[in-house]
């Protein structure tokens, strides 16, 4: 019986002694290999001693062997080998190492700055005073929502694959604004360190450079979610009253403009944030016939209960600090352009409903902003 | 030249937790030299909790914890030290939580515990069942707080002392190639355990080499009740990756082939919750008499089926991973494939009770160390505790002893020359033998010959075939990636001659060991005698090379060693 052989095509460059990077091929039987990780020792065992790769614990906790497969960035040693070759189907399969961190040799990268990242971040936790004598009380439920950031190994996959590191040299990187979210969710750490925390992560990390790429999410091995923590920290960034980044400024116009009329506002948008004016780009729609609409216009029965959103709103999360003023220069614009009177009453039937729909529209605010 | 205060080698829990204590005194240069990264440690790999009577779900006590602890070590542990340990270990808990480690909680927010084999009340604090990758990560992320200084990716050659005092480290710079002395008043040794001399069938990382104490070993310095090594009950039966012992504390069922909850047979009080040394043994008994599981006859099943779907995934998400990933097995419809697998060496480092070795300014800490407060068999959840607690009193003590020394003048020139000259000799040897090969029979010898079961004939032929081993690696591996940077087959090598040197130690202690204790069974002496063998066995290198075996007490406070039975 003959055994199976799949193609490795390994990056190979030990900057030692060669020019530049180049890849060699090896064959590996795949009864030899339950995961990547075994392939890469039958070859180092076999075919070629000189291969450089990290590895430890061969268990995927350690998270020393993410490397690039087939141009997705995985933990070699989590990595079914079997999988890999069925996939390829006949074609060679490509090891390279994780994207943009400088190369040490073969599929090793310098793991230093990642690390230094979290650093920078203080991604750490202050002890909140007073330290009582035993432990902090935690509630169950506070240890769950921060399981899943706990969950993550530094194995930096997500940073290998991250659209917003490859423009954005200053982008800390998804794994570390898990780490913020991680802390700034512990009751145990003092409210300034984690201000601190989320401001370093808008100021050092570049946090509102991420575009949602949701790729972190993707290539993840232990089940972290950096996009939706990412989110999370934005949230309370904003919550935070951080007013002074893009960001924060985008998503206080999205919830004013939608507060105040259902949707966002295109041709305002601009201004708001970067305070680019609009009028130009008005008045070009304008000269070649476009309809503009400088307000939009509200959605059909959304006015009515768009008092009590607001009134919620500042009852249950006062923090969250929505701009009053600016809805009500919004409403203004609207009342002018629609003739519509937008300040109505809370009516008896809402009166009557009003708790119910507290409970309803607080379950759907509070998984809005993933916060309790 | 590199030089510090304190040196510590490894950065594992032991050796963070170390920093963290050592560097309280902002006036110490302190530095932390590991050959991986901090987080890759295997402490992050510990998966089930910490041992600390917090009282929190039942009564307990420090004493209570000691009596189980000395209990479970088969009386070979030092009480005192057990003593300082369990005493210590509420203190540690509430500091380690203070610096943000996500215990599992109770309803009332206090830290939850729950049962772990040996032990009479639930006293296991744990964070799901990955509880050691949690403390390793919030220690690492202190260390960045408190601006610790790392040697990351720096392998350890020898220990450099003068006969007298330490005086520092050789060491070879993984990422870049060369030699390096880096010179320290103290040095503690956190470099973790030795049990992949059992190659493939082990539980430990890749890397669990026992580089530290090999250096020491190397030294001239005594090793200590090297021939205990734990294998714990549930490793995975292709790979030997652990099963946490949280499976069988949440509820979980060891299966035969005849359906049967054999452990009645062995242990009928705490059945599936005996200690270690039980436990395995007893599984290994029933796969040797024929009731093992599957084709060959050569597994025992873990059943955890009866918890269910979200309590497996919400208390035991690991182990449903390991078992899907490594196995091809979902524990949610099918019982998971497990033997005894080498997991934790209780033999190690001579240290007295505050880690200190022979040498001034010499310590050692955790797994590396044998202090001995786990004795013939460790209980689950105490190791973590083990790392943190002498982790912080080996700090403490040679921050203490760093202030009233000096350096000593030595620029380490020859140290440096000696280490190169050897590893050049290693790559201008002529390669007959292939390095994976005498790795993997090194593992077959010492599983099947060391192992769970024991015997006089079977052992001196394994002595004989390390020593052969030995010789072959001397005369024939060699090197032959000459390059400096990221040089694996070198540091692979350096590895195994460490791994050698340990097992030869571990089958001579085995062999001079007539009894049975704790993890050590031997089908020819089957009980314990405490007569001729409460003692240590201590083992030192002499100058000629030849090892010089020999003992030493063990101290008892409050506790007459009494037959163990669960």
């Amino acid at each position: 019986m003959t055994v199976e052989r799949a193609v490795l095509r390994v990056y190979r460059y030990n900057p030692e002694r060669d020019e530049k990077p180049y890849y060699r091929e090896y064959e590996v039987p795949v009864d030899k290999a339950q995961t990547l990780l075994d392939a890469l020792f039958y070859i180092q065992e076999n075919l070629d001693p000189t291969l450089g790769f990290r590895f430890f614990c061969r268990a995927a906790v350690c998270g020393s062997c993410a490397v690039k497969v087939n141009g997705i960035s995985r933990l070699a040693c989590k990595t079914p080998f079997k999988n890999l070759v069925e996939r390829a189907n006949g074609k060679p399969i490509t090891v390279e190492p994780l994207n943009f961190l400088k190369p040490i040799k073969d599929l090793v990268v310098d793991h230093d700055q990642p690390f230094e990242s979290l650093k920078k971040l203080q991604t750490w936790c202050e002890p909140k005073e007073p330290i009582p004598e035993k432990e902090y009380r935690i509630p169950p439920e506070e240890v769950k929502q921060y399981e899943r950031p706990t969950n993550c190994i530094l194995c930096f996959a997500c940073y290998g694959s991250c659209e917003a590191v490859m423009d954005d040299p200053k982008y800390a990187g998804p794994y570390a604004f898990s780490r913020v979210y991680r802390y700034v969710l512990d009751s145990r750490v003092k409210e300034e360190h984690k201000r601190e925390m989320v401001k370093n992560a808008m100021d050092v990390g570049d946090i509102w450079s991420c575009v949602q790429c949701q790729k972190c999410i993707y290539v993840c091995p232990k089940g972290v979610r950096p996009a939706e923590d990412i989110q999370n920290v934005r949230g309370i960034a904003a919550e935070y009253g951080f007013k002074d980044y893009p960001g924060v400024k985008k998503l206080q116009h999205f919830v004013d403009w939608i507060y105040a009329t259902g949707q966002i506002n295109r041709l305002s948008l601009p201004e708001e944030v970067y305070g680019v004016d609009p009028t130009p780009l008005i008045n070009k729609f304008k000269e070649r016939g476009a309809e503009v609409w400088e307000v939009p216009k509200p959605l059909p029965g959304l006015l009515e209960f768009r008092d009590l959103y607001l009134e919620v709103m500042k009852e249950k999360k006062p923090h969250l600090d929505i701009d009053f003023h600016h809805v009500r220069k919004i409403d203004k614009r609207v009342e002018e352009v629609f003739n519509a009177d937008v300040c109505t009453k809370i009516t008896e039937r809402f009166e009557e409903q009003r708790e119910d729909f507290f409970t309803r529209f607080w379950k759907k605010l509070s998984e809005f902003f993933g916060t309790k | 030249m590199l030089e510090y205060d304190i040196l510590i080698v490894g950065a594992g829990g032991a050796g963070l937790y170390a920093a963290l204590w050592a560097s309280q005194n902002p006036n110490l240069k302190v530095g932390v030299m590991t050959k991986v990264y901090p987080v890759r440690s295997h402490t992050g790999a510990a998966e089930g909790g910490i041992n600390a009577a917090l009282a929190n779900v039942a009564e307990d006590s420090p004493e209570k914890h000691a009596f189980d602890t000395v209990k479970g070590s088969d009386y070979l542990a030092d009480q005192d030290a057990v003593e300082i340990m369990t005493k210590m270990g509420p203190e540690i808990i509430y500091d380690i939580e203070h610096r943000g480690v996500p215990f599992s909680r109770l309803p009332d927010g206090r830290i939850a515990q729950r049962p772990f084999g040996g032990a009479s009340f639930p006293r296991t604090c744990y964070a799901a069942d990955r509880t050691g990758l949690v403390i390793l990560h919030t220690l690492y992320d202190q260390t960045l707080k408190q601006g610790v200084e790392f040697l990351n990716e720096w392998f350890l050659l020898n220990v450099i002392h003068n006969g007298e005092r330490v005086l520092g480290v050789t060491a070879w710079d993984i990422r870049n190639g060369g030699v390096h002395f880096i010179k320290a008043k103290a040095v503690i040794l956190a470099t973790g355990g030795h049990a992949r001399m059992y190659w493939n069938r082990t539980s430990n990382a890749l890397g669990n080499t026992g580089d530290g104490t090999a250096a020491v070993f190397r030294a001239g310095l005594p090793l200590k009740d090297m021939e205990f090594v734990q294998f714990h009950p549930t490793g995975l039966r292709k790979t030997g990756i652990l099963i946490t012992e949280g499976a069988r504390g949440e509820g979980g069922y060891l299966i035969n082939k005849d359906g049967e909850r054999f452990m009645k047979k062995y242990a009928p009080e705490k059945m599936e919750l005996a200690p270690r040394d039980i436990v395995a043994r007893s599984i290994e008994r029933e796969i040797l008499e024929g009731r093992g599981c599957g084709e060959n006859g050569d597994y025992i099943c873990l059943d955890l089926r009866h918890l269910g779907e979200k309590k497996l995934m919400e208390r035991l998400p690991q182990t449903v991973e390991h078992a899907r990933v490594y196995e091809g097995v979902d524990p949610v419809k099918e019982p998971i494939p497990i033997r005894p697998t080498a997991h934790y060496s209780m033999g190690g480092i001579d240290t007295d009770k505050y880690g200190q070795t022979e040498i001034k300014g010499l310590y050692a800490a955790g797994e590396a160390a044998c202090i001995s407060v786990h004795g013939a068999n460790r209980l689950g959840g105490n190791s973590l505790l083990d790392i943190l607690v002498f982790g912080k009193i080996t700090a403490e003590h040679a921050a203490e002893y760093v202030v009233g020394v000096e350096h000593l003048p030595t620029e380490g020139g020859e140290y440096v020359k000696r280490e190169e000259e050897f590893i050049s000799s290693l790559m201008d040897k002529e390669p007959k033998e292939k390095l994976a090969d005498l790795r993997r029979e090194m593992g077959d010898v010492m599983a099947s010959k060391v192992g769970i079961f024991r015997e006089e004939k079977p052992m001196v032929e394994a002595l004989e075939q390390i020593r052969e081993l030995k010789e072959r690696a001397k005369s024939g591996l060699a090197v032959t990636d000459r390059s400096k940077r990221f040089n694996l087959n070198l540091i692979q090598t350096l590895e195994f001659l460490n791994l050698l040197d340990l097992a030869e130690v571990t089958a001579l202690c085995a062999i001079e060991r007539k009894e049975s204790r704790g993890a050590h069974y031997r089908l020819d002496y089957p009980n314990r005698d405490d007569e001729n063998y409460l003692k240590h066995s201590i083992v030192r290198r002499r100058e000629d090379g030849t090892l010089q075996h020999g003992w030493k007490e063990v101290v008892i406070t409050k506790w007459q060693p009494q037959e163990r039975k669960y």
